[in-house]
């Protein structure tokens, strides 16, 4: 194969760009409207299907989740970062969709949204509400059973080997998310218009990172960042660090440090919460490897 | 062949000390006062308002400080002694006698982080308060790096034969801190030996 070609292949394999259609829209429901459902929905004070999941909890669960959806915690040590990421969209432009497939869950076991049917497996519905250990997620069943089910249901290659759930798993490949997989995710469950640039191995090229992440930001919609977290949130200072992504973050903003050329402020959320930290572009470029804008449907 | 022998003499010395581990449980004894009293001092100024230090470079002058409130985390690194750090602390209305003592004791200690992680027992919340050690001496390039955990629980818990931290006096299952087994120093100081400091 010549070798432009060869690049060619390369570069539509690694950098897949899909035409975003940018709209200003308002969000398709809000929280009141999902609080609303809420409060008249008859549960069942214990559930066949997830017999480990408290409704007290689950109740409670929900409504903070809705009131402040920024709060969304992954746990401890789990891999669910890529879901506790998407779930900034569904709980902030749509609530009511967030709130009336999890009612269905808790009632059914099993829901449906955007056309797909979850079923979750009888490990995943014995699993909820036994996490242990996993800091605040520990009494939060609403989101062990959003986490587990998006596990369950959406697989790529990171959970070839850990197909099926078994305790300990929410640590595990079965609970990793890869690029393709999460940008996946956002399109067909939330049906967002989804551009992405970057690889689960190689770092994508900006002429101007900066540049590319405020324009991003000018437009409507919500920016993930997907970085290498082992520089970002360190956890030993081991000389030698995989150089791979193991992390999403939602990026809120970003900003140049008056007087100082290569340093920027960016503002983004992750861990339930949302973080300013200086960081130099050099910095941004060695840990990032993929950013997906997202645009409301 | 002498030549020989001290190639193999100073291999094994590397490897030797490479495998040594600290007596973290006599490390304590022999710092309670300084290390309490980091405990007492973080416990006090968390509470009225959170933050977490963090030394990041190997010689313990490069300190990163992360301020809590309520709607952000600012994250931001200084040289230890930069009038920018007393700068930030003042803005953001933070006790500067508390943190610039932490500051002081964690450099003394080599401590590379102390925070307040929460856990949970059924539905009720608890605080313990976390603390990295990474002794300099046990410091190789090539080999990853181990750290000495201390935490500390408000009030005594419950362990098994073994000295492993339990959940609860009738829950005897082995309690998980950040992914890892505790084993009991006193009623309520534990460590662990981890391959990461948070």
């Amino acid at each position: 194969m010549p070798r432009n070609s060869l690049l060619l292949v390369l570069s539509l394999l690694i950098i897949r760009p899909s035409l975003a259609r940018t709209t200003g829209d308002p969000p398709d429901s809000n929280r009141a409207q999902a609080l609303e459902l809420l409060d008249h929905t008859g549960l069942p004070d214990s559930s066949a299907f997830w017999p480990n999941v408290r409704l007290p909890l689950f109740i409670a669960n929900l409504k903070v989740n809705l009131n402040f959806p920024q709060k969304i915690y992954q746990g401890v040590n789990t891999n669910f970062c890529g879901y506790a990421a998407l779930s900034y969209l569904p709980l902030n432009f749509d609530p009511l969709a967030y709130t009336r497939f999890m009612l269905a869950l808790y009632k059914d076991g099993e829901a449906s949204w955007n056309g797909i049917h979850f079923r979750p497996s009888p490990e995943v519905h014995q699993a909820a509400g036994t996490l242990r250990f996993k800091g605040i997620l520990d009494i939060r069943p609403a989101d062990q059973i959003w986490f587990l089910v998006l596990a369950d249901h959406f697989r790529s290659y990171l959970n070839f080997f850990n197909r099926r759930f078994h305790p300990g798993s929410e640590d595990t490949f079965w609970a990793a998310v890869s690029y393709g997989k999460f940008n996946r995710m956002i399109r067909e469950l939330f049906g967002y218009n989804v551009e992405s640039r970057g690889s689960d191995l190689i770092r994508p090229h900006f002429d101007d990172l900066y540049d590319y992440l405020k324009t991003n930001l000018a437009r409507p919609g919500t920016t993930y960042l997907y970085v290498n977290n082992t520089y970002l949130h360190k956890k030993n200072h081991n000389k030698f660090k995989g150089s791979f992504p193991t992390h999403f973050i939602v990026l809120d903003d970003i900003r140049r440090i008056p007087g100082e050329e290569d340093r920027v402020d960016i503002i983004y959320w992750d861990y339930g919460g949302r973080t300013l930290r200086q960081v130099s572009l050099r910095f941004l470029k060695k840990i990032l490897f993929g950013v997906t804008h997202c645009t409301h449907p | 062949m002498i030549r020989t022998l001290t190639y193999y003499l100073l291999l094994m010395a590397i490897l030797l000390t490479s495998c040594r581990t600290l007596n973290i449980a006599g490390y304590y004894h022999r710092h309670r006062q300084s290390l309490d009293s980091m405990e007492t001092t973080f416990r006090t100024a968390y509470q009225e308002k959170p933050f977490s230090i963090q030394f990041t470079s190997r010689s313990f002058n490069r300190v990163s400080l992360e301020l809590i409130t309520d709607t952000l985390t600012y994250i931001y690194e200084y040289q230890v002694g930069e009038p920018r750090l007393q700068d930030t602390l003042k803005k953001f209305g933070y006790d500067t006698t508390a943190i610039n003592y932490l500051i002081r004791v964690m450099q003394t200690r080599e401590c590379t982080w102390i925070d307040n992680l929460d856990y949970y027992t059924d539905t009720a919340r608890h605080s313990v308060v976390y603390i990295s050690l990474w002794p300099r001496k046990f410091n190789f390039a090539f080999v990853n790096k181990k750290y000495y955990i201390l935490t500390y629980f408000q009030r005594p818990q419950y362990f098994d034969s073994e000295g492993r931290l339990l959940v609860g006096h009738r829950l005897r299952h082995i309690r998980k801190i950040n992914g890892d087994v505790y084993h009991r120093i006193n009623d309520r100081v534990c460590y662990t030996i981890s391959d990461r400091f948070r």
